[in-house]
Order: C-alpha cells, then structure tokens, then sequence
C-alpha cells in the first residue's frame, strides 16, 4: 500500500492544472500580457482608467488561471448584487421617489433606517423624507427595504468601494448621501428598470403627475403652487 | 596651515537664482527633514507592500478574507499573501466579522503581541460598528472602542473585492507616512491595549471607575423601568383531547378538568411538591377534556414536524408509558409528552430501550420561558424507524435559578452541551450533569440571556419595529450607544460591588473547563495542559480547545466556545418572521441557502397550506440547497486536507468551484455568502434569464469532472491515507448516542439523512442515495463528503432538467406575514446535518421562542471521544472532519 502511487497520482493532477494555466494562456494570446492592462508588454505598467477595467466572466468553462486581478480587472456585477441601499429620484424632474410611507423602516432587520415625513408650512403632511437616515455600521445588506418598497424609491447600490478612514462621522448616510438619480439606477439595474412592475409604477407615477401639473395650471393663476422641498441629489 | 581655496572657474556653474530656488525646493536634498522624505518613501513603500496580515478570523466576513488570498481574488499580489499564524510576526490585523465580548480579551492580547509598526483594518458592518448584531448582549459595538482602526470597510460582508480596495487604501494611508511623527517611534505613545476583562460583563479596565459609579447609581435599571418589557405567554395545556372528543355538548361536565391542570403547572411553577400529578395527568389523556371556547385567532395545527409519529402514534405511547412506568408518567400537550421531572430519566430510558420504535436519537433539546413554568423540551427520532420523531416537555420553575430538571447525560450524551447551553441561557439546573458550567457565555457573567425578563444593554422594546424608526417626530438617528447610561453595550447589575476583583490576566471562559487527569501508565511522561486556540489557525474560526496532553498522547479534551456567540436566538425573538430571514444567513455562512430553508420551513410548518410553496419555487429551492451543498463540501475537504498538512494547494482547487456556484447564488440572490433568498412560500425572486443554462453547464459539464478530479488527487494519496484511517473512530452507536448528524453520522455507518428520513420540500421525487462510510474514521468523514457531492450532483442534474414555469410564491408578496400561535420543529439536511428550527409563536409578528439546533454545536460533543489517544497533530484533522462553521456553534 505504501507504494506512493496515490502520491504520484496527485502530483499529476496538479502538474496539469499547471500546464494548463499556461496553455491556455498562450492559447488565448495572453502568455506575455498582464490581463489586467490590456495586450502589449509595456501595459504591465499602464493602468487602465478607473472604471474602464475588464470585466472577467467566468463560468463554466473557465479553465486555467483563475485569478481575477482587481483593481485592474473586475468580476462583472450582477444587477442584484447589493450593498448599501440608496434612494432614487426621477431625473427629469428631480422628485424623490420615497414618499416616506415607512415600509422600509418596518421590515429593516437591523433597524438601521430611520425617517421623518416632511410637513408643508401649514403643517400637513407632505409624501417626502424630511430626513432619511442609513446607519451603515449596522446595515446588513439584506435587501428588504428595496423589495418591498412599494414606490420602487430605495434601491440597492452595487458600489462596494467604500473603503473609509473614518466611521463617526461619514457613516451614516443622510438622505444627501443617499440620493441617486432615476437616470444612475435604469443605468446599473437595467433588467429591473425594464421590468414589466417598474414600468407600470412608472407609469403611474407619470399620470399622477401630470394630474397634479394640469390642477397646478388650473390653480396657478390665483397663487404660485407650493414649492415642494426637494433636496438637491448629491450624486448621480 | 590650512590651503588656500582653491577656485576654478571651470568647476563652478552659474545657475539662475529662480532656478536654483525651485531646485533647492522640489530636487535637492537640502534638509535633514528632505533627507528623512526620501527615506520616508523607500520606508513607506517597503510596508506597504509586505503586510503581513493576521491568519485570524472572526465570522463570516473571515469567509471572504480567506476568499480574498484565495484562487481568486489572489492577495498575494499586494504582497499580503503571508497569512501568519502567529501575532508577533504579522503586522496587519484584519478583524473580520463580529466581535463579540467573549473573544475581545483575545483580540485585544492579539493586537499588544504583535510588533510595531502595525495596522488594523475593520473589516465589515460588525466590526466596524457592531453590524446587525448590534443590539445583542455578547457584541461589542465596534472594534474602535478599544483597538485604533486605520481602515473600515463597510459592507455584510464585504466581498473580496471591497477588502482589496480596503487594503489598497490602507496601503495610500501607510504612503503617508513619516518617520518623524510615527507613533511607534515616540516614546511618549503608550499603544498598547489594556486587556477588558469579563466580569459582569465585559469591562474596560480604562473606565471601571465610572462603569462601577454609574452601575452604583443604578442607571440601566432606572433607564429599563419605563421600558415596555416583553411580555410572557401561559404554557399550552393539554386541549388536543378536545378536538377529538368533538363533544359539542361536554363543556359543562368536564368544566373541572382543566383548572386543575392548570393549577398544578402552577404548583410546579412555585416548586411545590406535585400531589396532583399522578391523578390529572391520565385524566387528561383518558377523559376528553372540556371543549373551551374556539380561542380568539387561528391556532397552527399541533405536530412538533412535519413528518412525526402521529396522533394516533403518540396516544398509544403514552398510554404504554402510562402503564410500564405508572400512571400519569406522561400527558400529551400539544402534540407533545408531559413528563412529569422525576420520571424523565425514566422515560426516556424506556424509550430508548424498551420501546418498540427505539427512539435512539435525541435530535434536539431547547428550552422555554413561559409565564408559568420553563419548559425543556425534547424532540427524539429512531435512526432505525426515521421519522417518527416525538416530542417530550418537562416543566420547571420559572423564577430565576430555581429550575432543576434531571439531566439526561447519561442516556444520551448528546444531551451535554445542549444542557449546558439551555442551563447557560436559562438558568435551569440539571441534576446529575458532571460539567454543569456555562458554555457561551462565561463563568460569572451576570444573566440568563434568553429569559423573558433579560433586557439587554441596547433593550428598546420588546419587538420590532421599534417605535423610535418609525413614529412621527422620532426619526432623528441616534445610534444606540446613546441610550445606554454607560455608552457602550455593557450592563452590569446594581448589586455588583466585586470590582477589585476584575483582573485582565483571568480566564474565565475556559478556567473551568480543564480536562481531569487521567493517568496513562506506559508513559513516563509529564502531563500538561494545551489551550489551542481560541485564534489558531486550524480551529476553523474562534474555537478552543482544552487539552491534556501526557507526552504527545491526549488523555484529555474540553472544547471551549461562545467566542462568537452573537445571539441570534435573543435577536431571532424581537425580529417579525421576515426579518428573521438575513440572520438565518450568517448562521453558518457557508450554507445560507440552506439555513434560509429550514427556517422557511419551520414558519411554513405553522402557516399551514396556505404557505405552500409553488412547483417552480420548490425546484428552485431544491437548486439552491444542494449547489449549496456541494459548496460547503468543497470548503470542507479543501480545508480538511489543509488542516492535515496539505497546505492551500486542495484548498485552491476546491475554492474555485465554489466561487463559480457562489457566483450563481450572486447572479441570482444578490449576495455572494448571505444570499436570503427564501421567503415564506417561496423565494425571493424569479432566477434571471440566463442563469438556469449557466447552472446547467455548472452541473452537467462542470463539477462530476472536478470531484473525479478531486478524487483521483486525493482519494488514494498515501499520506492522506496514513493521516486518516483508523484516526478519530466514532462507532455508530456513539454516532448515534452523541447525537451526531450529517456526514458525521453517516460515516459511522447510520444512514441517517433527513431528506429520506423526513423527507421535506420535494426531496421524495428525487433519486440519490444516502451514503454511509464503513468504519467512521476520518478518512470516511472526508469519503462521505465527497461521494454525497456527486449525489448532489445527480439531484441536481435531474431538478434542472424538470424544472418548470410558473409562479415563485403563492401569492403576493408581503412583508406581513401573519403566523397563527403554535409550535414547529423543521429540520433540514444542511450540509453539516441536521439543521432544526424550532419556533414558538404566540400569534404577534414575532417568534416567542426560536431555537436554532445547530449540527456544528452538537457535533462538537463527539468531538472528546474521537480525540482521546491520538496526538494534537490529529486532533486538527479531527476538528476539520467535523467541518464546525463558529457561527453555527456559537449562534
């Protein structure tokens, strides 16, 4: 029994993963270039432009070396991927989506969402975050809040670099922070904006508006309609 | 004399004054600060690019930092490739995942043993902050409360790619640098941890004189009086008898019958004697008692599982043990067996041996704090006739540390840490037990967590949602540090004036736990004790291990654990049913399909018909359980072969094919680990277009051919071969007495598999075998693994083939999930065995009770006999044939 063939047997197994890291490399052409930085020799010092890196699909038929050499090159991000969630307003009109109804809030595992609703001076209650608060210490990512947020408003981000210096003071994220354009999310989540729901809801949305537009017309000759506090995006 | 300069004219360059300014200021090394400069970046660049961080992981963010210097994702190309085992010779500590109290001494020892210059990254929400653990009493809100963090990287967990971003930002910070102000080359920089000690709780030795001040002054019990306190429900009486009576007209006549049980639960509960029990107890179960008035909302149907022994089964069990072991010996509540204290042991003895069905097996034993008593209940299943499990409740006095009940040590061993865990949270005391000590939480610390009348530091109300998120005019954030009187997650009882007894060199997490000696007479040798672990590589996480060692032969083991008890029990009974999903995922976060699945279950058992997945969702659950299976087992056997010396190269391979099906969960669930994709009655989603031919090429083309791979690699390696046979024999009566489950179990010869033997989902359509090793060694352990990877395979093959259209959920999604009172035990065949979800509800929008039987916890029983006599070289393979995953042990 202690002949060490088994041994041998092994030390086969992976002498050919090794050789075939290298065949295929050279198969594919890229024996002599770093993946990450396109096809000549001189890239092994150029960086490509962040944002412009390779995505590296991989399935299964991926064979040979299996490295993925972020940040140079990146795994490709599923449309469902989710880390932090953030809230969405129609570009064209820069209405924030959330109306503040608190359902996010309520299936939140951790409880890390926290909301006001906005009031109108006269102190009725207007369908908009006054504040929205995300304590990313204890966020878990879980994705709850988007899917069941009735209004499509709180979506999850994919953007995972995040990496920070500091927590106190930059981890929580105020509804400023949260704020992405409608124009950012059909862009990362195009399976979703295209859904047959969101589109419908969309939709809806839009008739809404548009009602609301014509009373507002109706109604504008007699005063101004009544500003709606919309808090500037603070990306897109 | 000194010689006259001399000047020529040829030598000297005349150089614009401008220029010569601009040349001093950016390019000539003028200054002993420019000089330092120039050094500074050779300095800096040397540290940056050999971090050499800590092999030291917490939870399940450490999953994904072993990803990171994995196959993959690849460190090493930062110069980070050197994981090392030791402190003193790594530079980076990654705290990744939860820190909880328990292991904060050890990090906190960790960090002041490595040398300077060292950094620490904070890697994910729990170590950051506290993460979605926050509010348990065993966790520590952030690892900047007592080490200096120099980069955070948020997320849950972070995936690879954000730790390589986090220690590419590292590496900006440490490009900042300068010799001059370092602080590791300032004398009057102190930058070393004072250890915390656990005491009450876990106390920061820089603030006991304020901690001691403020708990004088009473403040967490001032703060908890206007708290609303979670409120208790009465036991179940016996009223199954009414149904079955379906006497419409005997409400007046048997009116007596039931007060009188009540009463004597009641007497129970104040620890009188029982005079009452012998005479209610078959009046119950004979005479049909009075038929109450339908209760106000629904009741779910009472059956401890899904697949049981029947109500018929039961009636006639009692009635055999009425008679065998004298009258009122047991009364059945709910589907379950009464048993009186006293005659438990009894009981159970009969049923073990005598019974016709043999129940052999105790699956699991958890315990409940009603109003009127603390029930231990046990769920017992016979590995000769599966599925026919049985329930058995014993009652004991509520008030805190009254409760005695006896313990079942010494009919199932696999009882003695589930004992110890119930005595730990609860407080009940189990008479004849010879380790009765504390097991996640330490020796000394103040509470009984899970009891009903424990709030815990960060206590805001007894169920979620928590008023402050959502009422009108609350929505300020605040974090919850803030409304703690001491700041931070500590609560210490009035009463505790001991405070010069806390010293940071005491154990008392593994102090009472060092193995007795037992003398081995051939060896001349000293004997001596090892602590191994809780950080050691090879532990598979925060693990210990007391050991005896005479010479090189153990004579003694004591596992040691709660290093990463986050209290996912105490958190599961505050979130509403749905919430509850995300934290079945970091259980054991190798296996989150399947922790989502039978905790679906288990709610699904309560909601009855109505919750009845669709045809499409139950393939699709199917899918995901065994691609889940396959990954967890790839994990196991790369890392076993690790453990016993093979170093990373298995492990490399076997991680490869994980990350392809982890890339499946991504593509489909959102989240490579903690996918939380199951949902009552179905699944989260639909799979996206595309996926399903991408699983297909996975299954059908891929991984048959890497496990042969993996077989022909490792199978018959001689060394492999040498380390394995015959090491760590666990007979298959021991199996099954231990309490085993899982690949554990099976290769001791019980083909015990809870998808033949309880069949659950659609399991029963599909055709695979259950495997079973011969000999129950190690070298099985691992064999059983990977031919139940190829059984997986074939169960896949066929659900992808059949899979049809249709809906994913039975009807629409809600997050409002109304979940009549009951009870429900589920169990699920998770990689690691048999996974139960045992959840009490009274009605509301969260569990009463929910227990988790985690198979890594009561596996570890097994683990003592298994290592007896062999060497600490075999103890690792041991651990690493057991496959434990902490945050299943430790919950």
């Amino acid at each position: 029994m202690v002949s060490g063939l088994g041994v041998i047997r092994g030390h086969m197994v992976t002498m050919r993963r090794f050789l075939l890291t290298f065949w295929r490399d050279i198969r594919q052409g890229k024996g002599l270039s770093r993946r990450g930085g396109g096809h000549l020799l001189v890239d092994l010092f150029r960086k490509p432009a962040r944002g412009d890196e390779p995505r590296v699909q991989q399935d299964f038929k991926t064979d040979g070396l299996f490295t993925v050499e972020y940040p140079d090159e990146r795994l490709p991000v599923y449309e469902r991927f989710r880390v932090l969630p953030m809230l969405v307003y129609d570009t064209e009109d820069g209405n924030v989506r959330c109306t503040s109804c608190n359902i996010c809030a309520k299936v939140c595992p951790p409880q890390c969402i926290w909301m006001t609703q906005a009031k109108s001076p006269k102190g009725t209650v207007v369908p908009l975050p006054e504040d929205f608060y995300i304590d990313m210490d204890v966020c878990m990512n879980c994705g709850l809040c988007s899917e069941y947020c009735p209004f499509d408003a709180i979506k999850m981000d994919h953007n995972f670099e995040l990496s920070n210096y500091e927590r106190h003071q930059t981890h929580i994220f105020s509804l400023q922070d949260l704020l992405v354009s409608s124009e950012f999310y059909a862009k990362t989540h195009p399976e979703a904006w295209n859904s047959a729901d969101e589109v419908a809801e969309r939709g809806k949305v839009a008739k809404k508006k548009d009602q609301r537009l014509q009373k507002a017309l109706a109604g504008s000759k007699t005063a101004a309609a009544p500003a709606k506090p919309v808090p500037q995006p603070a990306r897109a | 004399m000194a010689n006259p300069t001399i000047s020529r004219p040829e030598w000297s360059t005349v150089i614009d004054s401008v220029l010569q300014k601009e040349l001093e200021q950016h390019v000539l090394v003028t200054s002993w600060d420019k000089l330092l400069n120039m050094v500074d970046t050779v300095y800096n660049w040397g540290r940056r690019s050999s971090l050499w961080p800590l092999g030291f992981g917490l939870a399940c963010c450490a999953i994904e930092m072993i990803c990171t210097a994995s196959s993959r994702f690849d460190i090493a190309r930062f110069g980070a490739e050197v994981f090392r085992g030791s402190p003193r010779q790594a530079d980076l500590m990654i705290v990744s995942g939860t820190v909880t109290k328990t292991m904060m001494p050890m990090i906190a020892r960790l960090y002041d043993q490595m040398p300077e210059p060292k950094y620490v990254i904070s890697m994910g929400a729990c170590a950051t902050g506290g993460g979605p653990f926050k509010e348990g009493y065993n966790v520590v809100s952030g690892i900047d409360k007592y080490l200096p963090v120099d980069v955070y990287i948020p997320g849950c967990p972070p995936t690879p790619q954000a730790l390589l971003n986090g220690l590419i930002m590292l590496q900006k910070k440490i490009d900042g640098e300068h010799i001059t102000n370092a602080p590791w080359y300032r004398g009057d920089v102190e930058r070393d941890i004072p250890i915390p000690v656990l005491g009450p709780d876990l106390i920061d030795l820089r603030t006991v004189e304020l901690t001691a001040e403020r708990t004088a002054l009473g403040l967490a019990e001032v703060r908890e009086a206007d708290l609303p306190k979670p409120s208790k429900i009465p036991a179940p009486q016996p009223e199954a008898e009414v149904v079955d009576a379906s006497g419409n007209g005997a409400v007046g006549a048997e009116a007596a019958k039931p007060p009188s049980k009540i009463d004597l639960i009641r007497a129970k509960a104040r620890g009188e004697t029982l005079p009452a029990a012998g005479s209610a107890a078959p009046a119950a179960a004979a005479a049909p008692a009075a038929a109450k008035p339908a209760k106000k909302g629904k009741r779910a149907l009472a059956r401890p599982s899904l697949v049981w022994l029947g109500d018929e089964g039961l009636k006639e069990l009692a009635a055999r043990l009425d008679a065998e072991l004298g009258a009122g010996t047991v009364s059945i509540v709910q589907a379950g067996l009464l048993v009186a204290p006293e005659k438990l042991v009894a009981v159970a003895l009969y049923l073990r041996d005598k019974n016709p069905i043999k129940y052999d097996y105790l699956a699991s034993l958890q315990s409940v704090h009603y109003e009127d008593c603390i029930e231990i209940n046990y769920q017992f299943d016979s590995t000769i006739r599966p599925g026919s499990l049985i329930e058995l409740r014993v009652r004991t006095a509520e008030a805190e540390g009254q409760g005695e009940v006896p313990s079942l040590y010494q009919v199932y061993r696999g009882a003695d840490f589930q004992e110890r865990e119930v005595f730990d949270m609860m407080g009940v005391r189990f008479t004849g037990h010879p380790e009765l000590k504390r097991i996640l939480m330490w020796e000394g610390y103040a509470y009984y967590p899970l009891r009903k009348d424990f709030l815990e530091p960060y206590y805001e109300a007894p169920a979620k949602v928590f008023p402050s998120r959502v009422d009108e005019g609350f929505g300020q954030h605040f974090r919850a540090e803030e409304v703690n009187p001491h700041g931070t997650n500590l609560k210490v009882p009035q009463g505790f004036t001991d405070w010069a007894s806390l010293s940071s060199g005491s154990d008392p997490k593994g102090q009472p736990l060092l193995p007795g000696a037992i003398d081995v007479q051939e060896l001349g040798t000293d004997q001596f004790i090892v602590s191994m672990g809780p950080q050691h590589p090879s532990t598979h996480g925060v693990f210990r291990l007391n050991l005896r060692v005479d010479g090189e032969t153990i004579v003694g083991l004591k596992p040691v654990m709660g290093y990463m008890h986050r209290n996912h029990e105490k958190i599961g009974e505050r979130n509403t049913f749905l919430m509850n999903f995300p934290f079945t995922d970091r259980l054991d976060y190798l296996t989150s399909m399947g922790n989502n699945f039978g905790y679906a279950l288990a709610v699904e058992q309560l909601m009855g018909e109505d919750s009845r997945p669709p045809e499409r969702a139950e393939y699709i659950r199917i899918i995901m359980a065994e691609l889940t299976r396959i990954a967890s087992h790839m994990w196991s056997i790369g890392f076993l072969l690790n453990d016993l010396g093979a170093f990373f190269t298995p492990a490399l391979y076997a991680i490869e094919e994980r990350e392809l099906i982890l890339d499946l969960f991504e593509w489909a669930a959102g989240s490579r680990m903690m996918c939380n994709y199951f949902r009552f009655g179905g699944v989260a989603f639909d799979l996206p277009p595309g996926w399903i031919e991408r699983c297909r090429g996975v299954v059908n083309d891929r991984i048959d051919k890497k496990i042969d791979e993996f077989d022909r690699y490792l199978s018959q390696n001689e060394i492999v071969l040498d380390r394995c046979k015959g090491v760590g024999v666990l007979t298959p009566d021991q199996a099954i007495n231990y309490s085993t489950a899982g690949p554990v179990l099976r290769a001791s010869n019980v083909a015990y598999d809870i998808r033949r033997a309880a069949p659950y989902s659609i399991y029963d359509r599909f055709d695979f075998d259950v495997i079973t090793g011969p000999n129950g060694d190690l070298y099985d352990r691992y064999y059983v693994r990977l031919l139940e990877m190829r059984e997986s395979a074939k169960i896949l093959k066929q659900a992808v083939r059949d899979i049809p259209d249709g809906p994913i959920l039975p009807g629409k999604k809600s997050y409002q999930i109304k979940v009549p009172a009951g009870e429900a035990y589920s169990r699920v065949e998770n990689p690691k065995g048999e996974l139960g979800y045992y959840v009490v509800a009274d009605g509301s929008g969260s569990a009463y009770r929910y227990h988790v039987r985690s198979p890594s916890f009561i596996n570890l029983t097994a683990l003592e006999p298994m290592c007896l006599g062999h060497t600490i070289a075999d103890v690792v393979g041991i651990l690493g044939s057991l496959d434990i995953v902490l945050g299943e042990v430790d919950r």
